[in-house]
């Protein structure tokens, strides 16, 4: 069923190896590792091998969400590295300069449903042609980004009726009217549970909301309040 | 600033064709609103602040532009109120004249601030106003965005939302079976019925002044964008079926996800589906074609600019004897008659039971 976890850089900005230390205190077995500043690839790649991931069953690696055409070629060889290690990759597909050069990743790939201010990756329509040219790859679903979106939840809907099969990882928060992803509020707990029964049980949520260490256990608390107080309707309906 | 392209008209082409009619007033409509947006596009580039979506009604949005057509525009608020939205709409107004387009209609409903908070939770009560509530049907019936799409769909998605939602013979098994979504279609009539009254009210206000065109307007593209209306509830049975598969939440999001697509259409597509979709046999499609028969010759007369001021100056006193008015009565009740056959009339066909069991009480 579906495992939990955070993100990296949600709780501890570029700075894993303190992250990864917050979340041995905790019952979670998915993480996000984040190098989100170009700069910040390099160090986490190299310390791939040093780093004790036992607790984790999955891992990702949150790829920068900025590079030049020039540096495409370096960030995905370097990703590479992290594929080649078993872990998943996620990519703004916004950013992607040469698509098919991230072939070479296959379905350890995943591409992220993108927020309002991006100029695309935001819908299904939008993330077709990333698919068509990348038929391997996975999908992270941000649901947040997707509520902001379309606060419906019409197009969560569409997205995963189209790519569910796909969905490999879940980011979860909410975001806020400055696109900053904070926590998830009843409201938008109760909008995310429209959608859960399209996500295949095998993905791993992330938690994406920037939080203080002493906030963290609550909300993960309210995550697994929703995700299990779904499981419970779904197996008494 | 993104590009939007008035929605096409394929079901209505292939009327023409099957058909062999020639409908050059609507053709000529329709290529005349495709130059007006693109225009527009180009005029109104970066004037929609963030959050906003410039919003166009009326012929602009059915694509049935004529010479004398009005840009019936708005704009669209889906985020944090700011003071220089009103700054905004100065810009796009003025941006409107400098290009020599022509200024909206009188009452205000259009060419000012609309926020979407008023369109979503204001829908019946006391705080639904008039305004309200023709701005919040035909955001759904008729309306599209210029450049940036993005407001305009969150609103139009969460409003329709709403109407599934919390329409519970729709969601709850064992009532509205059918799957039509009845908070939805009661909105909708409830709004046309509305226009009716306002055509008395505007006539006493305006001591009849331009009461003739607007007659005619009435029993024209009004009809026509309600009776869209109509056959957009019912084709949440007809078209989508009436699953009652998975959750009251699987179920409102499929019915949203169709009707948001559908109602992309314009009015026009919408009743050419009514007359020619998978449900139709030979008497509907009979009817579609004295239906568009009607509406060429009613746009034919509207691209007329002696028949239009005619109309416009025309009193109620010279009405019985005026033969342009004969006319255009004419053509109204060859509209009417078609449209009594597509929905009033047993034609075999789904539209007629979904008429009478919805369509009254």
């Amino acid at each position: 069923m579906w495992t939990i976890g955070f993100s990296t850089g949600a709780i501890a900005l570029h700075d894993f190896d303190s992250a990864l230390h917050l979340l041995t205190r905790l019952d979670v077995h998915a993480v996000e590792l984040s190098a989100l500043r170009i700069g910040e690839l390099a160090p986490l790649i190299a310390a791939l091998d040093r780093l004790d991931l036992r607790q984790f069953s999955h891992v990702s690696l949150h790829a920068p969400s900025a590079f030049t055409l020039l540096e495409e070629a370096s960030v995905v060889s370097q990703l590479t590295i992290a594929v080649e290690r078993g872990h998943h990759v996620v990519v703004h597909p916004d950013t992607m300069h040469d698509i098919r050069a991230w072939r070479v990743l296959g379905e350890r790939l995943c591409i992220e449903n993108m927020d309002k201010r991006k100029p695309t990756g935001r819908t299904a329509d939008e993330l077709r042609r990333y698919f068509d040219v990348l038929p391997s790859a996975s999908l992270c679903f941000d649901i947040a980004h997707s509520r902001q979106v379309d606060g419906s939840m019409t197009e969560a809907y569409r997205l995963l009726r189209e790519f569910g099969t796909r969905v490999r990882q879940v980011h979860i928060s909410e975001v806020s009217t400055a696109s900053r992803h904070v926590r998830m509020s009843p409201s938008a707990a109760n909008d995310y549970a429209q959608v859960l029964g399209l996500i295949p049980t095998d993905a791993s949520f992330i938690i994406e909301a920037q939080l203080p260490a002493a906030e963290m256990p609550r909300e993960l608390a309210s995550v697994k309040q929703l995700l299990s107080g779904f499981l419970s309707h779904a197996i008494v309906a | 600033m993104p590009r939007n392209d008035l929605p096409a008209t394929p079901r209505l082409h292939g009327l023409q064709s099957r058909f062999r009619a020639d409908w050059p007033a609507l053709s000529a409509a329709r290529t005349s609103a495709e130059i007006r947006f693109e225009q527009l596009q180009s005029t109104l580039e970066g004037a929609a602040p963030s959050d906003t979506s410039i919003v166009v009604f009326g012929s602009l949005a059915r694509g049935e532009v004529t010479a004398k057509s009005d840009v019936d525009w708005t704009l669209l608020v889906d985020g944090q109120a700011h003071p220089s939205h009103l700054n905004a709409i100065l810009d796009i107004e003025q941006r409107l004249v400098d290009a020599g387009m022509k200024e909206p209609a009188r009452e205000g409903t259009f060419g000012g601030l609309a926020f979407s908070h008023d369109l979503l939770h204001h829908i019946g009560g006391n705080e639904d106003t008039n305004r309200n509530t023709t701005q919040r049907i035909l955001l759904l019936l008729e309306s599209h965005a210029v450049g940036d799409t993005a407001a305009h769909q969150r609103v139009v998605s969460q409003v329709l939302k709403r109407y599934i939602e919390e329409d519970f013979g729709l969601l709850v098994q064992g009532r509205n079976l059918s799957g039509v979504p009845r908070f939805l279609l009661n909105d909708i009539v409830r709004y046309w019925r509305t226009v009716a009254v306002d055509f008395a009210y505007k006539r006493r206000e305006r001591n009849a002044s331009g009461w003739a065109l607007r007659t005619v307007k009435l029993r024209m593209s009004r009809t026509l964008t309600y009776a869209a209306g109509l056959a957009a509830c019912f084709s949440c049975v007809m078209e989508a079926g009436a699953s009652t598969a998975g959750s009251p939440s699987d179920r409102a999001l499929r019915t949203v996800d169709h009707l948001e697509r559908f109602l992309r259409q314009p009015p026009l597509e919408i009743m050419a589906w009514a007359a020619s979709g998978d449900h139709a046999n030979d008497r509907l499609l009979e009817a579609g074609h004295r239906l568009f028969d009607a509406y060429d010759r009613f746009i034919a007369l509207l691209a007329n600019e002696a028949h239009r001021q005619r109309l416009e100056k025309l009193l109620p006193s010279e009405a019985p004897d005026d033969p342009l008015y004969a006319e255009a009565r004419t053509i109204g009740r060859s509209f009417q008659d078609a449209l009594d056959e597509i929905f009033l009339t047993d034609n075999g066909t789904e539209l007629f039971k979904l008429t009478r069991t919805y369509g009254v009480f």
